[in-house]
């Protein structure tokens, strides 16, 4: 773009990873800071395609090659206005996105994509650093009142949109601190927990009132919620977790990750000295091989875990792309993550038949046994058997859908066939007012999702409330990554 | 995707001669067949859903297509497009196509006759010359007689100036179009716009008829667009022409009394010779071969467009290239003002100028020194890419 020939005298650079060492000691993010020259020529990659496709593989619609062009540029101003014109915060994205723009970047069909992650995520820490981040207070305000029920990414997106429309938002948490998954999903080596402080203190400054510890069908009555506000927003995430219903699931020492990874997080709050699940010298194995068995990993060698292997059912993914999965769609290859650099050892294509009780209760070992796929099922390698010792399991398997509270059938909500929250086309469920954002109504996705979920359904909730609206709408709830 | 055909940085290898991108090409020729049946697939199932089985069926059938979005669109607010989308009336039960046949009249194309006169010629290659009369109704004189020649000679043609022909009068459009080697057309009279259009290397003379009095270089002897895309072979022109003069032109030598504006326009090669007056905007675009213009007034530099292009000198090379030129401009045309050029050498030929383009000065000079240490012609061309690329 600036450079039209960047992506043939650069190649692709990453920041440098923190000794691990010292990572494991501190907690905090893994990442050096990155050359501010090199990054100048990691935007100058982009190429100004006529048709970007990264704009279409991110669900909000980032507007990459300009903001890639303005930091070549040195505009960094601009830079932020334009990232902020399509993504309320881009800190979460820059940081814990998969980035499925870099995937549909043009450069990567024959090369390595463009940083595309890296830059937004300077852009913004250099925008909070600069002072440029400040509360953008509404102009009017319309007096109708909207509860968000919820304070995870698309909770928190709603909610911004919404005041800044000039609507009085309140957003209701069941947990002790703002942020859902941001908060207590994602451990701090990820994520520094500041970043969500610092954003939801701009929304606070900008009239959002947040409220903590409010459990709806405890101490929150949704018909009051019904009667007090305008509309309700459900943004309660997809926390129902998928077990693992094999003999032995009873014993101790297994725990889901998201029993796990919240208590951790705890204790970078100083909420407490030590979690009560730790692991320190023990032999953990997390079962399920993506990124919150990854988190669950990190996490259990800064507790000092004596050995961690990760269990995987899928066959190991391949370096490069397959012929089944072409350019632009999400790349589905082998990574090794911050955490697999730290250690551990990671099984694929193994199945757990059951969990071995070590005579007093607690988990001893695992029984497990190698799969292969034939006519689309998995079937056990026969003589594949093996015992693998543990101390602790952590089951990170995913998500099956929205927990569902009686006060959601008192509510009235339809579900779909996929137990998830059904929505028309403007994010609103069969009950007039009350709207549904996010994992919610999605199913398990990502955070930039979430994000582009939240804008869309408050553009739906401003027109319910308004008759029209002139916030934008990145995405219908139809929608699906392209994959 | 990338619409960056221009900037040599196609990085899927496609329109590019960056061999780093080009290596990056993956493509194969049954991917576009897919595609293409893939296309033809979707269009059938869309036709089998409107119940149409033939593409002809679905001509005029207006009321079938789904206008709603585009009528009601903002931008279209207020236009009646009604018009363009009624149905047609067909009382009579026409066909909705081509119900008549078109007739492009080649039946009475002056080339019929001259084909006739040179069927011998054509078939062994004997040299012959003949006269025709020629009158504006007459478009696109030679190009049939030039295909029989391509038929039989393929892409080499024939010597030159084994079948001439001398008109008179005034020539339609497109006179001596993609004419190929071997046919040397000589005008006595004028010409409309497109002489020599995609001149493939056959020879091209316009003149005023002998009979007329006024000065040759002082008046219009053809239109706009001459040389248009050339690609070899010669044109002469004694007299001036109008805009755009020799645009596209990629290898043919061309020598006129004047012209209008847009000269040399996206030239890539060729040498163009102009003893008059030029319009402005001349050398627009042009990224390759030579003009030399004759300029006594030194009038001429305030009429190039100087993006890709620069006035120099002529060194001795170049004079004698350009005497040569004109020597042969005399022989055919009887050109007063080359016949005084030439006469008055060693003086005015320090009055031409030489319109050279800047990144195809550098490529010949490449070229030049590669030829010079011996190298083979890949890394010739690499080396002429590096300089391409700047």
């Amino acid at each position: 773009m600036g450079e039209t020939t960047g992506f043939l005298k650069w190649e692709r650079q990453s920041p440098s990873h923190r000794p691990v060492p010292v990572r494991l000691r501190d907690w905090k993010e893994v990442y050096e800071p990155f050359d501010a020259d090199e990054l100048n020529r990691q935007a100058g990659r982009c190429m100004d395609c006529g048709i970007p496709f990264c704009n279409n593989g991110c669900p909000l619609g980032n507007l990459i090659p300009d903001w890639n062009d303005l930091v070549y540029r040195n505009h960094w101003k601009d830079a932020i206005e334009r990232l902020h014109a399509t993504n309320n915060f881009p800190e979460f994205t820059g940081r814990l996105c998969p980035a499925p723009c870099e995937s549909a970047c043009v450069v990567g069909i024959s090369s390595n994509p463009v940083a595309i992650k890296q830059v937004e995520v300077e852009i913004i820490d250099r925008a909070w650093d600069e002072g440029w981040v400040i509360p953008q207070m509404p102009s009017v305000k319309t007096g109708k009142r909207v509860a968000v029920i919820g304070s995870g990414p698309a909770g928190l997106a709603v909610a911004q949109q919404l005041t800044r429309a000039g609507h009085e938002v309140t957003v209701l948490e069941r947990a002790d601190r703002i942020g859902g998954l941001l908060r207590y999903g994602i451990p701090e080596f990820k994520m520094e927990k500041r970043h969500v402080d610092r954003r939801v203190a701009q929304m606070e400054a900008e009239g959002t009132e947040f409220r903590t510890n409010a459990i709806v069908g405890q101490n929150i009555d949704i018909d009051v919620l019904m009667a007090t506000y305008d509309s309700v927003v459900l943004a309660c995430g997809a926390t129902a977790w998928r077990d693992l219903p094999v003999p032995g699931r009873e014993l101790t020492g297994i725990y889901q990750a998201m029993e796990y990874l919240p208590l951790a997080n705890k204790v970078q709050h100083g909420d407490m000295e030590v979690s009560p699940i730790n692991v320190s010298g023990k032999h953990v194995v997390i079962i399920g091989g993506g990124d919150t068995g990854a988190d669950c990993l990190g996490t259990s060698h800064r507790q000092g875990a004596a050995s961690v292997t990760q269990l995987e059912i899928m066959p190991q993914p391949p370096e490069k792309r397959g012929g089944a999965n072409p350019w632009p769609q999400f790349a589905m290859v082998y990574k090794v993550t911050s955490a697999h650099e730290e250690g551990g050892e990671r099984l694929y294509s193994v199945n757990t038949e059951r969990f071995i009780d070590d005579g007093s209760g607690r988990v001893r070992a695992l029984l497990i046994h190698e799969v292969e796929m034939k006519d689309g099922k998995f079937v056990k390698v026969e003589g594949s058997d093996r015992e693998l010792p543990a101390d602790y399991v952590f089951l990170a398997m995913g998500f099956v859908g929205p927990d569902k509270g009686s006060w959601l059938d008192k509510l009235g909500v339809e579900l779909d066939e996929r137990g998830n929250l059904k929505r028309n086309d403007t994010y609103m469920s069969n009950v007039p007012g009350v709207f549904v954002a996010g994992d919610m109504g999605r199913g398990q996705s990502l955070i930039v999702w979430a994000i582009a979920e939240g804008r869309a359904c408050a553009a739906g909730v401003d027109a319910y409330l308004m008759g029209e609206t002139t916030l934008p709408a990145p995405i219908l709830p139809s929608a699906r990554p392209l994959v | 995707m990338m619409r960056v055909c221009h900037l040599d940085t196609c990085p899927v290898g496609v329109a590019t001669q960056n061999p780093v991108l080009r290596a990056r090409f993956s493509g194969k020729p049954e991917f576009v067949v897919n595609f293409f049946e893939f296309i033809a697939e979707e269009v059938r199932e869309i036709m089998a859903e409107l119940g149409f089985r033939t593409i002809e069926e679905m001509v005029g059938h207006s009321e079938i297509l789904n206008t709603k979005t585009a009528v009601e669109h903002w931008k279209a607010k207020g236009l009646d497009i009604s018009p363009i989308l009624a149905v047609s009336q067909n009382p009579y039960q026409q066909t909705m196509y081509n119900s008549v046949a078109q007739d492009h009249g080649l039946g009475d194309a002056l080339d019929n006759e001259l084909m006739a006169r040179a069927t011998k010629s054509i078939e062994t290659g004997e040299k012959i010359r003949f006269s025709s009369p020629i009158m504006n109704v007459n478009r696109t004189v030679g190009t049939m007689l030039g295909n029989a020649v391509t038929r039989r000679w393929a892409g080499a043609g024939l010597p030159d100036d084994t079948i001439s022909i001398d008109f008179k009068g005034s020539a339609g459009q497109s006179f001596g179009a993609f004419v190929p080697k071997g046919i040397t057309l000589r005008l006595a009279g004028d010409a409309n716009d497109y002489v020599g259009k995609g001149l493939s290397g056959g020879r091209i003379v316009v003149r005023p008829d002998s009979a007329t009095s006024f000065a040759a270089e002082d008046n219009v002897i053809a239109g706009n667009v001459i040389g248009y895309g050339a690609t070899s072979g010669e044109i002469y022109l004694r007299g001036m022409v109008g805009e755009r003069f020799c645009v596209r032109n990629s290898g043919a030598t061309a020598v006129v009394e004047g012209v209008g504006d847009h000269g040399c326009e996206y030239m890539t090669g060729g040498r163009v010779v102009v003893l008059g007056p030029t319009g402005r905007n001349f050398a627009a675009g042009m990224s390759g071969g030579v003009a030399y213009v004759y300029d006594p007034q030194s009038v001429f530099g305030a009429k190039v467009n100087y993006e890709l292009v620069e006035l120099e000198s002529l060194s001795s090379a170049d004079l004698d290239e350009l005497q040569a030129i004109l020597t042969v401009h005399v022989t055919e045309t009887e050109s007063a003002v080359a016949a005084k050029v030439l006469g008055s050498w060693a003086t005015e030929s320090a009055n031409f100028r030489k319109v050279m383009p800047r990144d195809y000065k550098r490529v010949l000079e490449v070229m030049a020194d590669a030829k010079s240490n011996g190298l083979n012609e890949e890394e010739t061309l690499n080396r002429v890419m590096e300089v391409a690329r700047g």
